[in-house]
């Protein structure tokens, strides 16, 4: 329960530290929930699972379905982009902002009683089993996407490129561990 | 079919064997079994970037045998063992005589070859779901195309695999039927029906030319096939 609490307000925090010292609130964000944490989680579980119906939950998991699907998509834009010779700052733009807005959403994507017990989805069991882990993976990507965004508003393209590439290293990380293979 | 002898003498026949696949045949052979098992393990256990590669490999090899069907031995060459339907019944009639493949055999071979030719073109242009790793055309094509294309380039593996599992239980029927053939697969030869020629090799030089042309078609396609790609 906590969890679901603190990632939002860790990516606020986060938000909040335009520039130079997001670093170090995110690490602040993340040791406030490997902390607090620890007790609660698997009684958060079983909470949450109480409150949310099984409309609910599936409404969360279409939600969060089309959300990933939108941040895919959008990352696949800026990969072209940036594989061009020369791209399109715009859609540059566009993109990294549409991805940083989708992943503040993602904090609230993944309730318990979200996972293949109550649907078709990608999100595996083990998401709830180490919640602790999860956050942390949700939180840096959280972070790629927002300093993804920030160097896309200005104008140098290989730095651009380069947290371009740590996004995509938060995406995988998070789901080489925590995806299943879903067919839809 | 003709019913191989076995002379039950291993050193004899080891003497009587002639030379029946040449090296380029056999390597291409086992070296796209290999492949094609390890794509699919790479790419089930998150090595998409080897899974590329692989499939890069795969298509260097493609376009070799392809080449050395023209210029190769003359049991590696298209125009030695694609043969009609009537071929086939003859076969199948138990009248076919001769060396390399039989007009079956023959035909396995050619639909194993454009399934894995049809396997590599769409993992060219494919990406992956997340659009962290992309076949080296991509750009050729939009987003939801080279989205499809993964969808279609997953559900054709099964293809390949049926095709694999149907070219296995031939050799296993071969097998039963006491005909070798994967041994001739290993080492090139085999003991021939009287009266067969064996098979005339190649040459070594013109075996470097193909490679050195499939290497470059494939750096080429690596490279995004310039100047196709934006």
């Amino acid at each position: 329960m906590r969890i679901a609490f603190l990632v939002p307000l860790a990516s606020l925090v986060l938000l909040a530290g335009c520039g130079g010292p997001e670093t170090s609130q995110a690490n602040n964000a993340q040791a406030n929930i490997s902390n607090e944490a620890r007790p609660a989680d698997s009684a958060a579980a079983s909470n949450l699972e109480a409150r949310l119906s099984l409309g609910d939950a599936k409404k969360v998991m279409h939600v969060r379905h089309e959300g990933m699907e939108a941040i895919g998509k959008s990352f696949k834009m800026l990969r072209r982009e940036f594989d061009s010779a020369s791209p399109s700052m715009p859609t540059v733009r566009a993109s990294a902002s549409q991805i940083a807005r989708l992943s503040k959403r993602a904090s609230a994507w993944f309730p318990a009683g979200t996972g293949p017990e109550t649907g078709k989805t990608g999100a595996k069991p083990e998401i709830w089993q180490n919640q602790r882990d999860f956050a942390a993976k949700l939180l840096a990507f959280q972070k790629a996407a927002f300093v993804m965004n920030a160097a896309a508003s200005g104008q140098d393209v290989s730095a651009m490129k380069a947290r371009y590439a740590d996004l995509g290293g938060a995406c995988k990380a998070c789901h080489d561990k925590y995806r299943s293979e879903m067919k839809h | 079919m003709p019913r191989q002898i076995s002379l039950g003498d291993e050193a004899l026949s080891e003497r009587l064997a002639q030379p029946v696949w040449d090296l380029p045949v056999r390597l291409c052979h086992w070296l796209l079994a290999g492949l094609i098992g390890f794509s699919w393990w790479s790419v089930k256990n998150h090595h998409t970037d080897w899974h590329i590669w692989s499939g890069c490999a795969i298509l260097t090899l493609l376009i070799f045998r392809l080449l050395w069907g023209f210029f190769g031995s003359s049991t590696a060459r298209w125009s030695s063992f694609i043969r009609g339907p009537r071929a086939m019944v003859e076969q199948l009639r138990g009248r076919w005589i001769g060396i390399g493949h039989n007009p079956l055999g023959a035909l396995s071979v050619v639909v194993l070859f454009l399934a894995v030719a049809i396997q590599v073109a769409l993992g060219l242009i494919a990406e992956d779901e997340d659009g962290l790793y992309t076949g080296p055309l991509y750009r050729l094509v939009s987003i939801d195309t080279s989205d499809k294309a993964r969808d279609i380039h997953e559900l054709w593996f099964k293809v390949i695999l049926v095709l694999s599992v149907l070219h296995v239980a031939a050799i296993v029927f071969y097998r039963l039927r006491g005909r070798h053939l994967t041994k001739p697969m290993i080492t090139g030869r085999a003991v021939l029906d009287p009266g067969l020629a064996p098979m005339r090799p190649g040459k070594w030089w013109v075996a470097l030319i193909c490679l050195a042309a499939a290497f470059g078609i494939v750096r080429w396609v690596i490279a995004g096939a310039p100047p196709f790609t934006p």
